[in-house]
Formats: C-alpha cells, sequence, structure tokens
C-alpha cells in the first residue's frame, strides 16, 4: 500500500524525478539544476535522500516532520522534481472528483456516531486532493473539483478555503510557506479505533485505492480506544492547520509550579501603622516574617529545580522591590464573584489607528505604548515624572555617600511625563518592561527588537536575528532573558548580553503572533496564526505541549499565578483554558464577538479578565472555570473531556468602552484593572 | 478603516472596478478608498518592471519576440529579490537543532548592566573630534570629556565668560566610550541655539558655545572656551571667533 510512491523516491532523487515528469512540463525549467547541487548546500541532498526511504504510512511521534515521498521542499529545482514523483502515482485527475463524492457518500450513510468522526477526513483530503492538482498542472479540474466541494467544508475553514481559491497555479504555491509547511507536515487526525476500522475496510476495497493512497501519505490517524466523540467534541477541537495534536506530543513531563521566593523580613515602616498611640510614644515595630512565598520546606514535585535554568541574583534593588510587592499584597483586595475589581481604563486620544502595542510595569508606575509611526513613547502613571540620568560630568559632582543618591544621580532639568524613543524603521508591535524597571524592549516590523535603557531613555541594543516582521517580545519575569516571535515562523530566547539568540524554537507552521513566559520562566508559550499553541521547554527548545482548538490567529496568552493553566484568545472570539500539566482543553468561554486582545489572570488567580476588539472588558470566574478537574485517567488517556457549555455561568461582567478596542489588561498589585486602548473614532 | 465606498460605473475606471473586484474576492471588506489607488500603483508598477525585464532577457537570448519563458525568467529573478519569503520549515528545524544543543551560558553575578559586547551595541559616540595641528604634552589624569551636545536644548542662556568654565552643563546625546585626551584637541560645537528668546538662526560662522571643561586637567594654553551670547543676533557678531577650519567638522 502505498509502495509504488516509496519505490519512485528511493531511487536515485534526481535523475528518476525528472523521469517522472508528466511530458506536458518538458520545456519548463524543472530541466535544469536537476541533482544534488543546488544552492542550499549539503544537508539538503541528505534530506532528500532521507526521504526516499521513509514512503510509509506510520507517523512518528517526533517533533519534525515525517519526510516522505521526496517532499522535502524549498525553493530549488530538485525538490520541486522530486515532490512531484510523489504526486504522479496517484491516478487521474479527473476521476479526484468521484473519489472524493465516493467517500462523501460513504461518510454520511455511516452510524451517527461514528460519522462525526469520520467527517474529519473531508477538509484535509479536499484541501491535499486540490494541491495536488494543482501542483500537477491540472488547473481546469481543480477549478471545478473546487467550485463542487468547497461549500462542503466547516465555516471555521473558510478563511483556509479562500487562501487556496487564490492558488490556481504551481507558481503560486511557491511563494507561500504556509501552504508548503501545510502538504509537507502530516495532517493529524484523531479517531476512535471502530470508526478507524470501519473507514479502513472500506477504502481498502479495490475501487478506492487511491482515497486509501492519498490518506496514508498525508494524514496521520491518531487512534484512541474509547467512545467516538460528538460533534461538539470534536469541533472544540479541531481548527488547526496540521489537525489537532498527536497525544504523544503532549505527554511529555512539564514543571509547571513556581520557583520558590527568597524568604526575607518584611520591615514595617511608618506608613503602616495608623499613627502613634496616644501616648505619644511611637508603636513597637517588629518585623513580619514573610509567609507570602512558599510555606513549605520541601520541593514542590511539578516545580522545576532552582538551577534548572540559569537565572540572574537577587541585586538590592530587586530585593526591596519585593518587599514593596509584599507590602502592597498585604493590602491587595480579594476579588471574587461578590467582589469584583474597579477598572480604570487609559484610553490613547489622537493616535490615528496607530497604537500597535501597550505595556504596564509591574508596579503599574510607567505605561509604555508602541506605534505604528514606528515611535515608542513612554508615559508616567503616577505624578512622578519621567527623568533621566545626569551626565557623567554632573554625577561626578554629586555626593556618592549621601542617603539619596539615588535621586541625586537624576537630572531634574530632564523631567517629564512623557518620552519619546526613536530608533525602529516600522511600526512596533510588541513592548515590554523588564520587572526591574530599568529596561524596554521593543520589536518591529523592521525584524529587530530594541533593548531601551529608562533611565537614561535611549536604546542600548538593536537584536537582529528575524529578517522578518517581529510580532511580539517580552522579558522574563526574572529579567535577562526574553522572546520575540515573528513572521519567520519561530519564537527566539535571548538574552541581553548575547547578540544572537540562545534558543530558536521552530515548529509553528505560520508566523508566530504572541509570546509569553511561564511564571516560572522555564516555559515559553507561543500562539501563532497556524492556530496552535506551543509549549516550549527553555532548557532544551522542545516542544512539550501543543493545544489547538482554535479557529483563528492566537493573539493573546495568560499564564494563570499559579502556573498550572494557560488561557488563550484568539480572532475566533474565544478564549481556552488549558491545563497544562495533563495537556487538555479544560474550558471555554464564549462571549466575545470579535478578536480576543487582552487577557490577564487577577493577582491570586481568582478572576481573568478579557479584553476584545468588540471594545469590551469581560470578566470569568477563574476559581470556578478550574475547580472540578477530575481528570480521570480515561479522559487524559483519550485527550479530551466533555467540556461544559457554562460559559453563561462564568461570566461575572461585561464592561463596554465607547468604540475604543481593548489592547492590554493589567492587574496592580493591589487588584485594581487597568485596560488600555486607542480611541477609534466610528 | 472606513468602509468601502464602491464607486458608480460611470466615475470609476476600469480598472479601478477590477481592483475592488479582487479586493472582495480576496475577502477584504473594509478598506480605505486609497487602498485601490495603492494597488494598482503597485500592480502597474510590478507588471512594467517584469516586462522590462523579459525584453532585456529576450534580446539577450537573440530572440525576435518577447515570450512567455522570459516572462518567467523575470518574475523569478525578481521574486528572489525583492519578494523573499522565510525559509524553509526543515531548514528553520535544521539551524534550530544546532542552536539548542549548546548549554545556556551562565550568568555572572554582579557584572553591572549586561550589555552584549560595545561593538553590538548603540552606544558608541555618533560624533567624532577633530584633532589641532600642533600637539601638545598630554597632562596626567583621566579627564572627562565634555559632552557635546547637537540639537538638545541648552536649559539657561548663558552669560559669557571668557576663559572661566560655565557651570552649565550641556546634556549629551550619547555616551562617550573612552575618555581621550584632551590635550592638543580644538572642540569644535554645532550647538544650534533653540533659546526660547533668540531665534534658531545658525550663523554661518559656527559658534562655540557653553562648553564645560575641567580646567584643572588641561594645560592653560589648551583653553579654548568662547563663550558666546545666544541671544539676538546682533551680539554675537562682536564675540564670534571666526574658525577657518572648522566649518564642517565631519571633514578632518
Amino acid at each position: 500500500i502505498g509502495g509504488s510512491v516509496a519505490t519512485v523516491a528511493t531511487s536515485s532523487p534526481g535523475v528518476a524525478a525528472v523521469a517522472a515528469v508528466p511530458p506536458g512540463k518538458g520545456g519548463e525549467r524543472g530541466n535544469c539544476e536537476v541533482g544534488p547541487f543546488s544552492r542550499r548546500g549539503p544537508w539538503e541532498c541528505g534530506a532528500v535522500r532521507e526521504a526516499g526511504a521513509q514512503g510509509s504510512v506510520s507517523g512518528r511521534a517526533s517533533e519534525s516532520p515525517p519526510r516522505l515521498g521526496g517532499a522535502v521542499v524549498v525553493e530549488d529545482q530538485p525538490d520541486v522534481s522530486a515532490v512531484l514523483s510523489a504526486y504522479n502515482q496517484q491516478g487521474d485527475p479527473t476521476l479526484y472528483e468521484e473519489y472524493y463524492s465516493g467517500l462523501k457518500h460513504f461518510i454520511e450513510c455511516s452510524l451517527d456516531c461514528h460519522r462525526a468522526e469520520l467527517s474529519q477526513l473531508f477538509y484535509p483530503l479536499f484541501v491535499h486532493m486540490y494541491l495536488e492538482l494543482v501542483y500537477n498542472q491540472h488547473e481546469s479540474e481543480a477549478k471545478s473539483f473546487f467550485e463542487r466541494f468547497h461549500g462542503d467544508q466547516e465555516c471555521y475553514y473558510q478563511d483556509d478555503l479562500r487562501v487556496l481559491s487564490s492558488l490556481t497555479k504551481k507558481e503560486h504555491m511557491k511563494g507561500n510557506e504556509t501552504m508548503l509547511d501545510f502538504r509537507t507536515s502530516k495532517f493529524v487526525l484523531r479517531i476512535s479505533r471502530d470508526s478507524y476500522q470501519l473507514l479502513k475496510r472500506h477504502l481498502q476495497e479495490k475501487q478506492n485505492n487511491q482515497i486509501w493512497n492519498i490518506v496514508q501519505e498525508h494524514l496521520y490517524i491518531d487512534i484512541f480506544d474509547g467512545m467516538p466523540r460528538s460533534k461538539q467534541q470534536i469541533d472544540a477541537m479541531v481548527g488547526s492547520l496540521a489537525g489537532e495534536a498527536k497525544r504523544e506530543a503532549n505527554k511529555a513531563k512539564v514543571f509547571f509550579g513556581l520557583l520558590k521566593e527568597p524568604e526575607f523580613d518584611v520591615p514595617l515602616d511608618d506608613e503602616d501603622e495608623e499613627g502613634e498611640n496616644e501616648e505619644g510614644k511611637p508603636k513597637k515595630k517588629k518585623p513580619k516574617k514573610d509567609n507570602v512565598g512558599s510555606k513549605s520546606k520541601k520541593q514542590d514535585p511539578n516545580a522545576p529545580p532552582q538551577n534548572r535554568i540559569p537565572l540572574p541574583e537577587l541585586k538590592d534593588s530587586d530585593k526591596l522591590d519585593k518587599v514593596m510587592n509584599m507590602k502592597e499584597a498585604a493590602r491587595r483586595v480579594r476579588l471574587g464573584p461578590e467582589c469584583l475589581p474597579s477598572i480604570c481604563f487609559y484610553t490613547f486620544l489622537n493616535a490615528y489607528q496607530g497604537l500597535t502595542a501597550v505595556d504596564i510595569t509591574d508596579d503599574s508606575s510607567m505605561i509604555v505604548g508602541g506605534f505604528a509611526d514606528s515611535t515608542v513613547r513612554v508615559w508616567s502613571v503616577t505624578p512622578k515624572k519621567l527623568r533621566s540620568v545626569k551626565t557623567a560630568a554632573d554625577l561626578s559632582l554629586i555626593d556618592k555617600e549621601s542617603d539619596d543618591v539615588l535621586e541625586r544621580i537624576m537630572d531634574e532639568k530632564t523631567a517629564s511625563e512623557l518620552k519619546i524613543l526613536y530608533g525602529h524603521s516600522g511600526p512596533v508591535y510588541g513592548t515590554s518592561f523588564s520587572p526591574d524597571r530599568n529596561y524596554l524592549l521593543s520589536c518591529s516590523e523592521d525584524g529587530t527588537v530594541r533593548l531601551w535603557s529608562l533611565q537614561t531613555f535611549t536604546c542600548l541594543v538593536g537584536y537582529k536575528g528575524h529578517n522578518y516582521p517581529v510580532w511580539d517580545t517580552q522579558f522574563s519575569p526574572y529579567g535577562y532573558y526574553f522572546v520575540s516571535g515573528g513572521h519567520d515562523r519561530v519564537a527566539r530566547l535571548w538574552a541581553t548580553d548575547h547578540y544572537q539568540p540562545l534558543r530558536i524554537f521552530a515548529g509553528h507552521l505560520a508566523d508566530v503572533t504572541c509570546t509569553r513566559f511561564h511564571p516560572n520562566s522555564n516555559y515559553i508559550a507561543t500562539g501563532s496564526a497556524d492556530r496552535t499553541i506551543r509549549l516550549w521547554d527553555v532548557l532544551n527548545g522542545n516542544c512539550v505541549r501543543i493545544f489547538t482548538g482554535h479557529k483563528g490567529p492566537i493573539h493573546s496568552l495568560a499564564f494563570s499565578p499559579n502556573g498550572r493553566f494557560l488561557a488563550t484568545g484568539a480572532t475566533d472570539g474565544r478564549v481556552l483554558l488549558w491545563d497544562i500539566g495533563h495537556g487538555l482543553m479544560v474550558g471555554e468561554l464564549k462571549g466575545h464577538t470579535d478578536t480576543v486582545y487582552a487577557l490577564r489572570f487577577s493577582r491570586d488567580g481568582e478572576i481573568l479578565a478579557s479584553g476584545s476588539m468588540d471594545n469590551t472588558v469581560r470578566l470569568w470566574d477563574a476559581v470556578k472555570a478550574f475547580e472540578d478537574l477530575e481528570t480521570d485517567d480515561f479522559t487524559t488517556a483519550t485527550g479530551h473531556i466533555n467540556l461544559p457549555e457554562n460559559s453563561q455561568d462564568l461570566l461575572l461582567g461585561t464592561y463596554m468602552t465607547k468604540s475604543t478596542p481593548v489592547v492590554h489588561l493589567h492587574f496592580t498589585r493591589r487588584n485594581l484593572l487597568l485596560a488600555a486602548g486607542a480611541y477609534s473614532s466610528q | 478603516m472606513e468602509a468601502a465606498k464602491m464607486a458608480s460605473p460611470k466615475s470609476a475606471p476600469k480598472d479601478a472596478q477590477v481592483m475592488a473586484q479582487i479586493l472582495k474576492d480576496m475577502g477584504i471588506t473594509e478598506y480605505e478608498p486609497r487602498v485601490i489607488n495603492q494597488m494598482l500603483e503597485f500592480a502597474y508598477r510590478y507588471v512594467t518592471t517584469i516586462l522590462e525585464d523579459a525584453k532585456i532577457y529576450s534580446s539577450h537570448a537573440k530572440k525576435s519576440s518577447v515570450d512567455a519563458d522570459d516572462v518567467r525568467l523575470a518574475i523569478q529573478c525578481r521574486t528572489d529579490q525583492s519578494f523573499t519569503s522565510p525559509p524553509p520549515r526543515d531548514f528553520l528545524l535544521d539551524i534550530a537543532r544546532h542552536k539548542n544543543q549548546a548549554p545556556l551560558p551562565l550568568i555572572k553575578p554582579y557584572s553591572g548592566p549586561r550589555l552584549p559586547p560595545d561593538r553590538y551595541c548603540l552606544t558608541a559616540p555618533n560624533y567624532r573630534l577633530k584633532a589641532l595641528h600642533k600637539k601638545v604634552s598630554s597632562t596626567a589624569g583621566r579627564i572627562t570629556v565634555p559632552r557635546l551636545s547637537v540639537g538638545a536644548v541648552s536649559s539657561r542662556p548663558s552669560t559669557p565668560t571668557l576663559g572661566a568654565p560655565s557651570a552649565q552643563a550641556v546634556s549629551v546625546a550619547a555616551k562617550v566610550g573612552a575618555p581621550v585626551s584632551l590635550a592638543g584637541q580644538r572642540f569644535t560645537v554645532q550647538i544650534p541655539s533653540s533659546q526660547p528668546a533668540g531665534k534658531s538662526a545658525t550663523p554661518t560662522p559656527p559658534t562655540v558655545q557653553n562648553v564645560l571643561i575641567n580646567p584643572s586637567l588641561l594645560g592653560p594654553k589648551n583653553i579654548l572656551i568662547t563663550n558666546v551670547v545666544s541671544q539676538g543676533p546682533a551680539e554675537p557678531n562682536a564675540l564670534k571667533r571666526k574658525h577657518e577650519d572648522d566649518d564642517d567638522y565631519d571633514t578632518l
């Protein structure tokens, strides 16, 4: 089965492939530059030869795409012809419509319980068959095939189908990396064993051999033992460009616990006390022991070891910041369904649709906006103005031993509420403050990530690596590391003192649109335009989780403060909740009608706030959404649970703005919710 | 974005209607009206470039007319040049595998601001100082170079005193990398005066304005502070020192 395909490819890739080119392509440039010599170099030849050896069906659980039948695709000639050879044996193009409608008929006549699962086959088969016709230059057959069957596909694939409808010639496919990746990676389907047996029996009958070949070539069927899934369950999990996630992809152990905070004493201050008691004597002050941090001495089994990845040591200023944090935490409002947070909205006026990124510092003292005119503007949220450090000449004149030396190094003449940072040469799509508020990162369409100093308000470094627009960047919660993701479909991990990235996270099929660190800084979540979210291990760059289910590119990610859960928002308006440890979807929050651009958990994880392009902020009950998660062995084995339709119960409030899409959300240390967006007047 | 305004068939040229239809087919429903003009300009420019290239290739191959092969070659060359696409997936996986093998580097404690080596940073000065012709023996000690700002506002207008350093600082645009010996150097600073009172008229002979130099580290002969009043056009003429050799401090 499928053996005929494999044999063609195992022979010398260059020569045999040319022979297999159909006559219609004779005059084409496929004739020149055939052979193992190509511009790219030796690694590519190795890949092509390796491809021939693995023409079989069984997909591997490893991360790299299984190479089949010479389907390694780069822009060069040899691989084009090698790829063609894979498609050549698939049969008469004019019969494709018959094959497809035959399968359609079979599935529609099957039992109800199997029909939903088998219907998953329609979309990947449709796309692969269409792309084969286009690649083999049967344009008219491709067009009629598309016309006839594109209406049958699920509504959430409409965007992909529109892109496909514009690909009518082989040349159109060359520049479209996403489509090329789609063709070379296997689309994963999860089907129960009973349904699979049914399908296999039907397809192995003689007249359906062609479809069976295609299924083996391009699909990976992950079989699970259990009840067939209902349409509703399937609809919740499908939608990504690569199908669903294989069960093995989500089996690796993930250390989702938090790192232990260092313990130290919190000295009480004058401000904390109500004042002196009546006798006029100052009250006795006892330092409070810090017990906001971990209570138990023993290591949380789910937390990574402290030195798993190197982290910067705590400086004195960091310790002071932590003390401040704890004091604020003591005054924090406990939120819940009875006690909703107040929301303070910062509206950017006169931005002319140019506001593309917003970030707020952890202590809510500064707000930064990245704009389409390539500027980065920093405002002070508190009455305290932004000052830059004095010049070196002046600094040599001040008294270094005085107590307020940190105030004296600031130059009062430069105090202003707004600082504008110039440097990028394209719209600024992502901004991120460092946790110690000394640095600011910004990433832009010009392909660079810039590090700015917030003490001199000048640019320090430009990190070049992505050569294409960078869509998002974020500092690690401990500083020093930062992650960026862009149009080149990879996310990169950098350290501020290395001019090249430390880790490259490759695997997405389309642009990486959103990147976030886990609170313990050991993992990075990336959301992509291929509608999946991947969780990567910083230590070795492996992808440890793949979450599918969104029907549009992902634009927002938020980890819960305890590190166990992840909330994601996309252009389909849904917010999905994921359990990282088990690798399962545990909740679906429906309500928004447009892209969800901002997600944030409250400081203790009780409330999830979501902000969207539909000009609303919604608050959801996170405690209730995550309780009762008794994922028994059955569900964790099969990889899905029954999601209750409880969006309405979990919704605590909807707050509308006056035509201002919400771009950023931030809970202050006392659980006041800050939101930001640019007023758009229509 | 304003909703698309469909031009009435009478007024919109056929090209514009075709472009509007293409946008509609691609699923774009909301766009500013000028997008159509931009798309048409792009389409026209692209096709013209391709056809010109194709003509060149066809004449190079000594053909009598341009045919499809020439056009295809022209498209291919242009695509490699202007419309580059990101690297293919296997290439990315390969370099990722290579990069991810190296362990994460250990972090040196207490090392100040953690930045890459200086040549990868943007912190070097973006100006150069002109050297004097005659060299005087350098004085000992480290000298802090005065910060020279181009375009910065010096906040207070100065009263000039010749020969004495003024206490005002001139803020700097860039941090200076290494201290430079001041001996034997003449400072030529062009600061467009943007005082609140005066205009920002830059008189043709450049004027040396407030420069803070630590005089104790300089030989007395080398103090060449010329403080110039920056209010009003009448006065500078009296105090301006004309420097013949510093009209353009870019050329040394």
